[in-house]
């Protein structure tokens, strides 16, 4: 039995972990004092600088121990983006559906067009470019918003926008995803994983749904009650999705979106996860800044700049397009077009299942996904944030 | 002085000022989304006034002048038919109610008009604590000196308004166990309060003028009182009343203020300084219980059901009522004090059933767009 310590002291991960969270809590306070800078690139750079690319302190592997509280994190953004998706809404004002739609079909289209024709990747490949390019990223559009204290027209918009965009995502990668899958499978069962995985997740995310409702009636609509309750339904839905191999994703997505429109008893309640939920989100956005990679960008500087001038052209085109028929004003639209540009941390995920699944496959997609995330890591919170700030929704004035 | 010439009015008009919450139809919390929803309902063919109020989630709607209860209640059906479907649209719903029941006032914001910010700056956290919601009723006046007697003999009255109009019985996220807690909030106000006892209108005047030169206010409208007479309309603003949680009661409501004023100037019942001995009491009475309350007259010496007099002040007006068309007005103001129902009643009964104060908002928003 030792009782005195080794030297020299190696760090052991939780000690890491511990570390990692207090640096980025120092460097949101930092980016808070820098009042251009949204608070989760404080989060990002802290990530940054501690990770390979910086001083080399703590490297993905380390950070494995985290991964389960990133996952979690990830499940309660899209848990929550899924309650910001309102049919009600979309049926009162179809311009928002028209702008979703056409939002999400205009960027899919243009960075398959970008990625298969300008840099020549198969055609897949750059399907599987496209979808990714879809999604905001809901994470950093809810923390800004926090951040800032940021209500009204254009944060909403921004936010269910936010939601459906993701919405197509998912379902477009999951259906697209078995086809990655190595060639000796036959074609049938590509299709019928394909069919599995989706309507399974949306099939059990409505299931822990009901379960939520049953919960919910017979504990009573209670804070404290409903916090732990979906607390819990997050964690279970995580399980389950690794039991029967389905997206956990695409389960927390349903389940909101169930929560949000077929509640009809009005038994769950708005919960604000808060504390917890900072925690979380530091971990989730130091770990983002740890997986950037500066090094090689230079190499690829024109994709990347392409890809994200074209993704960003097809939003703002989308959005313009059906203004008049939501009432904006032009300055709204903007506003709403610079809100939505942060690419999805999913993005991450889709890219790392991807790898997963054919490493072979993945891996000169992974060059050019990760070369736009980094970019638009550091610039996506910053358009964001100018977007919510320059309509006056915010109660901070951050500029 | 322009402002202090009292327009003089031949007819016994109302119009009525309403202020409304608009809510997120994802939390029920009060929404800041006043000077959008004001840019969209701009454009919207809607007739009366639009304006906005001191924080950014609250909108005041004005009506036009009217002779009769029945053309101010079209009038009213038709902007809240025109407020609820732009609502509709931009997804933010709309509620009665003269205080939300869980909002914090602290995250209220200042709606960026000159005027809002000048009173945020001299009346610092009250200003957004002034996140309530009442009406205002104006009655015309054919003169000033009529304004001022109309002021004073409604004191009585006012208790009737408070318990009759009530609902705000929740607020800061309690029950506050007051039928209308709304009033608190305004009574910390140093101009809010009763008009000084001067019956004609040149005493009124010179006290006008003496407040302005102190440097107290800047216009009648600094003086938040109960009841003040509004010389640029040649009106009484009675402003004692929580927002009702239907347009209907709002109607309702000023036909029978207009009634009880056309019998005061015809019958003109004598003044008493006396009314005030127990002006404070009886008002605190009708917030803290409603139309369960037992007002004091200080001039009979009794204690009175506040229930039972609005009754038999109503079988009163009745012979009157066909002048403006309100009989059934008053029919359903006599039915309310009977059943001793009010807005307080409905919102504490939906509490109960519904077990959350985000369901009872979204029940009360349901309420004044579809009632």
């Amino acid at each position: 039995m030792d009782l005195f310590p080794h030297f020299p002291i190696h760090l052991n991960s939780l000690t890491v972990f511990g570390l990692t969270l207090l640096l980025g809590l120092i460097g949101g306070e930092i980016a808070k004092r820098l009042y251009f800078l949204p608070i989760i690139s404080g989060y990002i750079a802290i990530g940054f600088a501690v990770g390979p690319g910086g001083f080399n302190i703590v490297n993905p592997s380390v950070l494995a121990i985290a991964h389960i509280f990133v996952e979690i994190s990830l499940s309660l953004v899209l848990f929550e983006l899924g309650r910001h998706l309102n049919f009600r809404w979309l049926y009162r004002d179809y311009g928002l559906l028209f702008t979703a739609i056409t939002e999400s079909s205009l960027t899919f289209a243009a960075i398959f067009s970008l990625v298969h024709w300008y840099i020549g990747l198969a055609w897949l490949q750059s399907a599987l470019a496209g979808t990714i390019a879809i999604a905001t990223s809901p994470a950093v559009v809810m923390m800004v918003a926090h951040d800032l204290s940021s209500e009204g027209p254009v944060t909403r918009r921004t936010l269910i926008l936010t939601s459906l965009n993701n919405l197509f995502a998912l379902v477009i990668f999951t259906l697209l995803l078995p086809l990655v899958q190595a060639d000796h499978l036959p074609l049938s069962t590509k299709v019928a994983h394909a069919v599995y995985r989706l309507s399974g997740s949306v099939f059990l995310g409505f299931m822990i749904f009901l379960l939520a409702e049953v919960v919910a009636y017979l504990t009573g609509k209670n804070k404290q009650n409903q916090f732990v309750l979906f607390v819990s339904l997050v964690m279970l839905a995580i399980g389950l999705s690794y039991i029967f191999n389905l997206s956990s994703m695409l389960m927390l997505f349903t389940l909101g979106i169930a929560a949000r429109n077929f509640d009809y008893k009005h038994l769950l309640m708005e919960i604000d996860f808060e504390w917890l939920a900072r925690v979380f989100f530091i971990l989730l956005f130091v770990a983002t800044g740890v997986h950037l990679k500066l090094h090689g960008l230079l190499a690829i500087t024109i994709p990347i700049l392409f890809f994200i001038l074209v993704r960003g052209a097809a939003k703002t085109i989308s959005i313009f397009l059906f203004s008049h028929l939501s009432n904006l004003t032009q300055k709204q639209s903007l506003a709403i077009s610079f809100a939505l540009s942060p690419m999805a941390g999913v993005a991450i995920g889709m890219s790392n299942i991807l790898a997963d699944f054919n490493p072979d496959f993945g891996h000169r997609l992974l060059l050019i996904i990760t070369g736009v995330l980094t970019v638009l890591n550091i610039l996506g919170p910053i358009a964001t944030q100018i977007a919510f700030v320059k309509t006056g929704e915010t109660a901070i004035d951050r500029e | 002085m322009n402002q202090f010439i009292f327009k003089n009015n031949n007819e016994l008009t109302i119009g009525v000022e309403l202020e409304l919450q608009l809510i997120n139809l994802q939390s029920f919390n009060l929404a800041m989304e006043a000077k959008d929803f004001l840019r969209r309902l701009s454009k919207a063919d809607c007739p009366g006034e639009i304006k906005p109020e001191i924080t950014q989630s609250m909108i005041e709607i004005n009506s036009s002048v009217h002779i009769s209860y029945s053309s101010l209640l079209a009038e009213l059906r038709s902007i809240r038919n025109v407020i609820a479907a732009e609502a509709a649209k931009t997804h933010i719903g709309i509620c009665g109610g003269g205080a939300h029941p869980f909002q914090k006032w602290k995250v209220q914001r200042i709606f960026q008009t000159k005027r809002f910010e000048n009173i945020s700056e001299q009346y610092g956290y009250l200003a957004k604590q002034f996140t309530v919601f009442g009406q205002h009723i104006h009655i015309a006046c054919r003169n000033g000196d009529d304004a001022l007697y109309i002021c004073h003999a409604m004191a009585r009255y006012i208790p009737h308004f408070i318990a009759l109009s009530a609902a705000s019985p929740f607020s800061q996220g309690v029950d506050t166990s007051f039928d209308c807690s709304r009033l608190t909030v305004v009574s910390a106000f140093p101009l809010s309060g009763t008009p000084p006892w001067l019956l004609t209108w040149s005493e009124f005047e010179d006290y006008f003028q003496r407040a302005l030169t102190l440097g107290i206010i800047k216009s009648m409208k600094d003086f938040y009182w109960d009841i003040r007479p509004k010389p640029e309309y040649g009106t009484v603003e009675l402003r004692i009343c929580d927002m009702p949680l239907t347009i209907e009661k709002s109607a309702e409501l000023a036909a029978f203020a207009q009634l009880l004023v056309h019998w005061l100037l015809k019958s003109r019942p004598a003044l008493s300084k006396d009314i005030y001995l127990t002006y404070l009491v009886n008002r605190f009475r009708a917030s803290r219980y409603g139309l369960d309350a037992e007002i004091i007259d200080p001039i009979t010496n009794e204690h009175v059901s506040l229930a039972a007099d609005i009754i038999q002040i109503c079988q009163m007006l009745e012979e009157d009522s066909h002048l403006f068309n309100s009989a059934e007005a008053l029919k359903k103001i006599q039915a309310a004090a009977m059943t001793r129902d009010n807005g307080a009643k409905w919102l504490r009964e939906h509490y109960k059933n519904l077990r959350s104060l985000d369901n009872t908002v979204r029940a009360q928003a349901e309420l004044w767009e579809n009632s």
